[in-house]
């Protein structure tokens, strides 16, 4: 394996073992993508859906996909709910502090558009008004099942091409 | 002058899926001091009735809450025909039973598995969400929904229930009773799990008077209160409820409350499906609702749901004011923990079971020597490690 | 005590501050009460072991240029409440917290909603609205309309 030092110090590779290198860490991360949640003011209806997928009954573990406690650690940012001005900086907070390529999947319809809350006087309404979003899962809320589609969905998307840059 | 450590506890929580805020200051393990800030479900809910129809807003209402969206929808109906002088059928007030009994078991089985995951027992979390697909296929099957049944109207409910319905709930709810005797038997006898939970957060009863908490947290504490039997609504009168209490106040209590009220709930169940009565499911409203105030008390999952509203003759109401049972419980949470090592706040918050969106926190400890901050899974986790 | 004999001893209790009770439905009596009197009809209610405060709920009458604010206390299905009159421009109302503390979360509530100033509250932070919701404004009161400050679209027609 041949390597040059190029600017800033950084390692390049010859193209075959960068091209694998990047191969397997695509296959990590599609094959156990690592996700955090947020709620950023739902009713918590989607909330306790996304839960029941990670119950027995539904069991999106299987997937690879398990739930952590800290945005750091997470590749994929799951919220919910019409985002309220309090929750509005900490969803801001909770994406930048996720290491890239990160992806985020916008579950429910108050995620889309505020859903039955357009128009209250404490919500923003569109979680992709705040953060770039993947994957959009509408439902009010949606099954579980959808909520495992649209995962499954992102993990192809993620197959199929990096991320845009965020 | 001893240490003082204040921690957070951000709004995003990996276990209560809700964002909120307290704020404890510690003095080494004890907490001393503790405040609410809550917010960050807030949408301006009560301000949106005034812009929508009476209808429009029975749609909005159930989604206060999707954990208890039955039991809103039920108190604003309730209301709203009370005002137009109408008295939805006897079989649709029946049918308000039997899904609010139906919502009542999903909502005690999700909090036994958050309760349980707080604590770090993982399997009993497992084991309750799997036991719970069962009501939630029941509810999907006679609703059209998992969560947000929609199953009031303004004068009655939207469906019937037909024999074959019928069959299978009971054939559920078997299923569910012989499953919750063995999370009866382990909340009163685990020795683990009675660690965590025996002679913590002491509420005595005239504690909970003066605090002014309702449903299973009242309860628990040997306070009688339920609105089911206090001021029964709907089919209530026609099947009536044995109310579930216990004396030790504690959070062992709270949780024996919530298991035993799980049989009374399947009991209710079959006595209603066993028992519906013929008729419509919907009444006539008049195209305008009369002016005039009235109050709709309910009793939802986590104790009494407060509903004023006001109608000034108009195609929208003037007023619907909205008062959750947690608000009244968040309080009492405020105070148990006082006194309390800090590994058992996770718990005692839990044992209110609080619903965050319709009431929302955060948790806050800050530490002032060292300007540390945890975060809900260190304070959770440092709950377990204590008791291990 | 069955509910009209509950209603009956409420009543009763503060008919000296509140002599006109309203009865609008069957369960519930209504009493008007001055501001001044009011600590001292909530007083008698929790001597008398009287029911428990079960809401506070704040009012916007603009037809009369006045604020109201509801006391409910409810007693198994009976509710009395207490109702204060209070003119816009001196929104001002004694803080019931001495007497009953847990009336703290409601009584930030009616601050922040309606900008009643309620004194000697032990704890007047926000409890609901966000911490850059701008001051004086109120959202619950009627000339307050959401779009203005706020996000969030139009409701559907």
């Amino acid at each position: 394996m041949s390597a040059e030092t190029g600017e800033g110090g950084r390692v390049r590779l010859e193209r075959v073992w960068q091209d694998a290198l990047d191969a397997v860490r695509r296959w990590a991360r599609i094959n156990s993508p690592w996700a955090v949640h947020f709620n950023s003011g739902s009713c918590n209806g989607c909330d306790i859906e996304i839960l029941a997928t990670l119950a027995p009954h539904y069991d999106v573990e299987r997937l690879g996909i398990t739930l952590r406690g800290t945005p750091r650690h997470a590749d994929v940012l799951i919220c919910t709910g019409p985002v309220t001005r309090q929750a509005r900086e900490r969803l801001r907070r909770v994406y930048e502090q996720m290491p890239e390529p990160r992806f985020v999947i916008a579950v429910g319809s108050c995620a889309i558009s505020g859903g039955a809350f357009q128009g209250c006087y404490n919500i923003v309404g569109h979680i992709d008004e705040v953060i770039p979003v993947d994957v959009y899962v509408p439902g009010c809320p949606p099954r579980p099942e959808a909520i495992i589609d649209g995962m499954v969905k992102l993990l192809e998307r993620m197959k199929e091409r990096e991320a845009h840059e965020h | 002058m001893p240490e003082r450590f204040v921690i957070p506890i951000g709004p995003q929580h990996p276990a209560l899926k809700e964002p909120g805020h307290f704020e404890f200051t510690v003095d080494g393990e004890t907490v001393t001091g503790a405040s609410a800030r809550l917010g960050y479900a807030h949408r301006g809910i009560e301000k949106a009735t005034e812009a929508r129809t009476w209808v429009q807003d029975l749609y909005l209402l159930e989604r206060i809450c999707g954990i208890c969206s039955h039991v809103h929808a039920t108190a604003y109906a309730l209301g709203v025909e009370r005002l137009a002088g109408v008295t939805a059928p006897p079989r649709a007030q029946a049918i308000r039973v039997l899904v609010g009994e139906m919502e009542r078991v999903h909502s005690h089985l999700l909090w036994l598995g958050v309760a349980a995951h707080e604590a770090g027992f993982e399997t009993l979390f497992m084991y309750s969400w799997r036991d719970r697909e069962t009501i939630m296929d029941s509810l999907e099957a006679l609703t059209g929904n998992r969560v947000n049944y929609s199953a009031n109207l303004l004068g009655g409910v939207k469906f019937d229930v037909d024999t074959g319905q019928a069959d299978a709930i009971r054939r559920g709810i078997d299923f569910l009773e012989s499953r919750t005797r063995i999370y009866l038997d382990l909340v009163t006898t685990d020795e683990v799990f009675l660690r965590r939970t025996r002679g913590i957060g002491v509420m005595t009863a005239a504690q909970a008077e003066t605090l002014g908490v309702v449903g299973p947290t009242a309860r628990a504490s040997g306070v009688a209160r339920d609105i089911r039997v206090d001021a029964a609504y709907a089919a209530y009168p026609d099947f009536p409820v044995g109310i579930t209490l216990e004396q030790t106040g504690d959070l062992a209590a709270r949780f024996v409350v919530r298991v035993k009220e799980l049989f009374e709930s399947y009991r209710l169940i079959r006595t209603v499906l066993d028992g519906l009565p013929a008729g419509d499911l919907v009444a006539k409203m008049p195209r305008h609702v009369p002016e005039g105030e009235t109050i709709s008390r309910v009793e939802a999952p986590r104790g009494e749901l407060f509903y004023f509203i006001r109608s000034g003759g108009r195609s929208r109401p003037d007023r619907v004011k909205v008062r959750t049972p947690t608000l009244c419980n968040m309080a009492s949470v405020l105070t148990l923990t006082i006194g309390h090592q800090l590994a058992d706040v996770p718990m005692i918050l839990v044992g209110v079971d609080p619903c965050f969106s319709c009431n929302d926190r955060t948790v806050v400890i800050r530490d002032a020597a060292t300007g540390q901050r945890w975060t809900w899974a260190r304070l959770r986790q440092h709950g377990i490690e204590a008791y291990r | 005590m069955n509910t009209e004999a509950a209603l009956e001893r409420a009543t009763a209790i503060v008919a000296a501050w509140g002599p006109a009770a309203d009865h609008p439905e069957p369960a519930r009596v209504d009493v008007a009460v001055a501001r001044d009197d009011l600590l001292a009809a909530v007083g008698a209610l929790r001597t008398a072991s009287w029911g428990y405060l079960s809401a506070i709920t704040g009012l916007d009458l603009p037809s009369r240029g006045e604020l109201e604010v509801l006391y409910h206390f409810c007693e198994g299905a009976a509710i009395v409440t207490l109702r204060v009159r209070l003119p816009k421009g001196d929104a001002a109302i004694p803080s019931i917290c001495g007497v009953i503390p847990s009336a703290s979360f409601f009584e930030r509530e009616l601050g922040e909603m309606f900008g009643v100033t309620v004194v000697g509250t032990p704890d007047a932070a926000r409890l609901f609205l966000p911490d850059d919701w701008p001051e004086g404004v109120y959202p619950l009161r009627k000339d307050f309309t959401p779009g203005g400050a706020a996000g969030g679209g139009e409701p559907h027609a």
